[in-house]
């Protein structure tokens, strides 16, 4: 058993950042990511690029090369490949390594699970050839690899980012459909002076924006009533903008409308979340160090909430600073010193957060599905009339509709179907998200075979695995 | 409001006996402090079990596994039940010893319901169990259902008969006065001549509120599901002697039960797992069933369930109050009975008898007058 001041979970910008800091301030931390390589999704292989020249992909890519080289420089105990399948508030970890489970104790935790897309269940949407803009974001920085010809449709900055990546790249790009709505724009004017106080931010947008129009790819906007077309797979996208009907053809079709907190791990562990109406979404509660409804357990970065990479970055400093203070390293006033300048640039991000949100709030038509055949749960298939059938028989709790129906029992455990399950839920009760409520969830957080979990006796010497390089 | 009959608890023992209540002409109201179907009726192996019952509950479990058979079109609704045979595996020959003992005690008392598999019957029913099994005992009618599908039935059904079932009411205090129970919710007052204790895990405090002592204790039996594998086993597998429990649904997932407990935490309607024990029964399952080792769990979760010191259930009247009556305790085998002690319930509500010998059952069975 090995015992640690502080174990992060999820080496992204916010887990790095927390790591660099607490191991600075003396404690003694551990690091546990699935991943082979730390960086989280967005910073993903940014140490080790497969492309011959990563700068296309852009300087908030790159700048994560900085970051995992300091993280790999500071005295930090890491756990690559390492899939936590059990937190405890208790303070104990059971996560998988090599097909066998470790397990470690801490007396503060640190919760970086990251976000995930917003699922954007528009008809066909499960077919194959549909996938999200993260997907290729995946391809592209792991393994070098892009899908010619595709369409992109959705909204928000990083779907501009990605067809920006692939034109730079000389891909081939059949279009870009824009959904974002034309109210969203009147919507966004009057927090527009607020954005402007990062005015730097917004001139990165424009510019990406522009290199996309001066490329010369079909670019399609206020698009609405997105269909997937073709019946086993994706052969297209068939939409109507402004007034007029489209069809593209396409056998990749990459869907993005924004992100969303994984909640997988905080609801597991049962802490305190409230809706957020800003973002759409769920997000664990947490005072401005990131801690909990459990006072050992901190949560930092986009899974507490989307901030993005840079926000992370200093969540993240800032949740460490607090659990140093908690661990007895820094007195209160060390700590309110310490993280005063990281609060007020937090505070200042948070405007241009509040102009990108609510420019690009996703509409209900694309959150919420419409057709009744359409797929809510993609694990059970389970469609949108089997669900309202659910409900019409009384399940009017997320659990209920889960035991009903099977919505949400699948290996995603609700990842994909938890936020619009919480939604259709309001929508057909009237009620607002907070009273319907959201899945129970529980470990093991991922799947995990029955050989491994009867290996596992209770406590074994945990192996730390290979550092990153 | 005002009904016949106040039933507390909406688990399947509660929303079976609104059902035959209803049914026959009483109006029924029901209090469910969650949501009906939400703990141990909802939420667990979902077994539909006669084989191995107590003596003492055989007459029971035998009437209901007939109601099983026919339950779904009696009350209209999708129970998820499957006839797929319960076998109990011997490991090994004191496990056979065991089974024969049982075998004459059950032929004496004129049951044939249960029966003694070979080795190789056993291996013709079950081609993964391990070669070294002894045998086995089945039971032909036995299977699984589909609990919050059963659960949300009978609520349906005694719905359509005008039982009123209030969800998100839980009962605070309850009085006798006169002729009458009356009873204060969260929300609202109720007003009943009868009043039925169905409450599961907490039904010792509705017991005491009733004015019956009752030394029930609560526990969290654990479970844990697989994502789809091939098909491989059409019964429900048991085990004479080891904590071996697991059932394959039609859609491929395997559900692992054996009875190991997490933690119960009542006061917080939570429960939290016990991942050691949870480990033993992985394990277990794949000794006895080598295919399962590539099986991925996917879910584990545990409910809160009541138990009796002897592990049987309370069904009859209170001992210490007219007009008030208890089925509870059921001590994670409860499921199954749902069906008959929802229609015994009803004869004793309405008739004040059953055709049942209940008295193994009673509330006050340990009670002792002299220390």
């Amino acid at each position: 058993m090995q015992a640690f001041d502080c174990a992060i979970i999820g080496a992204g910008p916010a887990g790095m950042a927390a790591a660099i800091a607490l191991a600075k301030g003396g404690a003694n931390v551990a690091v546990l990511d699935r991943g082979a390589r730390v960086g989280g999704q967005i910073y993903r292989a940014a140490a080790a690029s497969p492309l011959p020249d990563a700068s296309v992909l852009g300087p908030d890519y790159t700048a994560g090369a900085a970051l995992i080289a300091e993280f790999n420089r500071a005295e930090i105990t890491r756990f690559t490949g390492a899939d936590a399948w059990h937190l405890g508030d208790d303070g104990r970890v059971l996560f998988s390594h090599l097909g066998d489970t470790h397990e470690l104790h801490c007396r503060e935790m640190l919760l970086c699970p990251g976000a995930m897309e917003r699922p954007m269940p528009i008809p066909g949407w499960t077919l194959p050839g549909v996938m999200t803009v993260g997907a290729a974001q995946v391809m592209l920085k792991s393994d070098a690899t892009v899908a010619d010809g595709a369409v992109f449709a959705g909204s928000g900055p990083l779907l501009y980012l990605i067809v920006a990546q692939y034109l730079r790249l000389g891909v081939p790009v059949a279009a870009l459909v824009d959904t974002t709505p034309r109210q969203n724009y009147l919507n966004a004017v009057p927090l527009l002076p607020g954005a402007l106080r990062q005015a730097g931010q917004l001139k990165k947008g424009l510019a990406l924006l522009r290199e996309i129009r001066a490329a010369g790819i079909p670019q399609y906007r206020f698009a609405e009533g997105l269909e997937i077309l073709g019946e086993d797979k994706a052969e297209g996208l068939r939409f109507t903008a402004n007034g007029q009907p489209y069809e593209i053809a396409s056998e990749t079709v990459f869907l993005h409308h924004g992100v969303q907190p994984n909640l997988n791990m905080t609801r597991a562990m049962d802490l305190a979340h409230r809706w957020n109406p800003q973002q759409l979404c769920w997000q664990v509660e947490a005072d401005a160090w990131g801690q909990t409804s459990v006072p050992h357990v901190s949560a930092a970065g986009d899974g507490a909430g989307i901030i993005g990479a840079e926000g992370a970055r200093i969540a993240g400093d800032l949740a460490a600073l607090n659990i140093l203070h908690r661990l007895g390293h820094l007195s209160e006033g060390e700590r309110d010193r310490q993280t005063a300048p990281g609060s007020a640039r937090l505070a200042a991000m948070a405007p241009f957060r509040a102009f990108l949100d609510r420019l690009y709030r996703p509409a209900g038509a694309f959150r919420l599905p419409q057709n009744p055949e359409t797929l809510v749960c993609r694990c059970e298939e389970q469609s949108l009339a089997n669900l309202r059938a659910g409900f019409n028989q009384g399940a009017r709790d997320p659990n209920a509709l889960k035991s009903l129906t099977r919505c949400g029992m699948g290996p995603c455990q609700g990842r994909q179907c938890g936020h619009m399950v919480t939604g259709l839920l309001a929508e057909w009760q009237a009620e607002p998200p907070e009273a319907v409520g959201y899945y129970r969830l529980r470990s093991p957080q991922r799947l995990l075979t029955l050989e491994e979990l009867s290996r596992f006796q209770a406590v074994p010497a945990p192996a730390q695995a290979e550092a990153a390089e | 409001m005002k009904a016949d009959v106040l039933i507390i608890g909406g688990g399947i023992q509660g929303c079976a006996t609104a059902y035959h209540l209803a049914r026959r002409g009483a109006s029924v109201i029901l209090l469910e402090k969650d949501y009906a179907g939400r703990h141990a009726s909802g939420v667990n192996a979902g077994g539909v079990r006669l084989l191995g019952r107590d003596m003492a509950e055989v007459p029971l479990s035998k009437a209901s596994m007939e109601m099983w058979q026919t339950l779904d079109q009696e009350l209209g609704h999708n129970t998820g039940f499957r006839r797929q045979g319960v076998i109990n595996i011997a490991a090994d020959q004191t496990d056979m010893t065991t089974l024969r003992a049982r075998e004459a005690k059950m032929l004496a008392a004129g049951y044939t319901h249960e029966r003694i598999l070979s080795r190789a019957e056993l291996l013709d029913r079950l081609p993964h169990v391990s070669r070294d099994c002894a045998g086995g005992a089945i039971s032909e009618k036995d299977g699984y259902a589909i609990p919050y599908k059963s659960t949300s039935a009978f609520r349906h059904a005694a719905e359509r008969y005008g039982a009123q079932i209030i969800e998100g009411e839980e009962l605070i205090g309850l009085r006798r006065i006169g002729a009458a129970w009356l009873a204060q919710g969260a929300r609202n007052r109720y007003e009943a001549e009868t009043v039925v204790n169905c409450a599961g895990a907490w039904a010792d405090r509705i017991a005491l509120m009733i004015g019956d002592n009752v030394p029930l204790s609560h526990a969290a039996p654990m479970l844990m599901i697989t994502a789809r594998i091939p098909h491989f086993a059409s019964p429900v597998v048991g085990a004479v002697s080891r904590q071996l429990s697991f059932k394959q649904f039609e859609n491929g997932t395997v559900l692992i039960g054996g009875g190991a407990k997490g933690f119960a935490d009542r006061a917080s309607n939570r429960t939290r797992l016990d991942y050691a024990k949870l480990a033993c029964a992985a394990r277990t399952t794949a000794e006895f069933f080598p295919i399962m080792r590539r099986a991925s769990i996917n879910r584990m979760w545990a409910g809160l369930e009541a138990y009796m010191p002897d592990n049987l259930p309370v069904i009859g009247p209170a001992a210490n109050a007219d007009r008030a009556f208890h089925a509870f305790g059921f001590s994670a085998h409860g499921f199954q009975m749902g069906p008959i002690v929802g229609q015994a319930m009803a004869d004793l509500v309405l008739t004040g008898r059953s055709r049942f010998d209940l008295s193994p059952f009673r509330i006050n069975r340990y009670d002792r007058k002299v220390l």
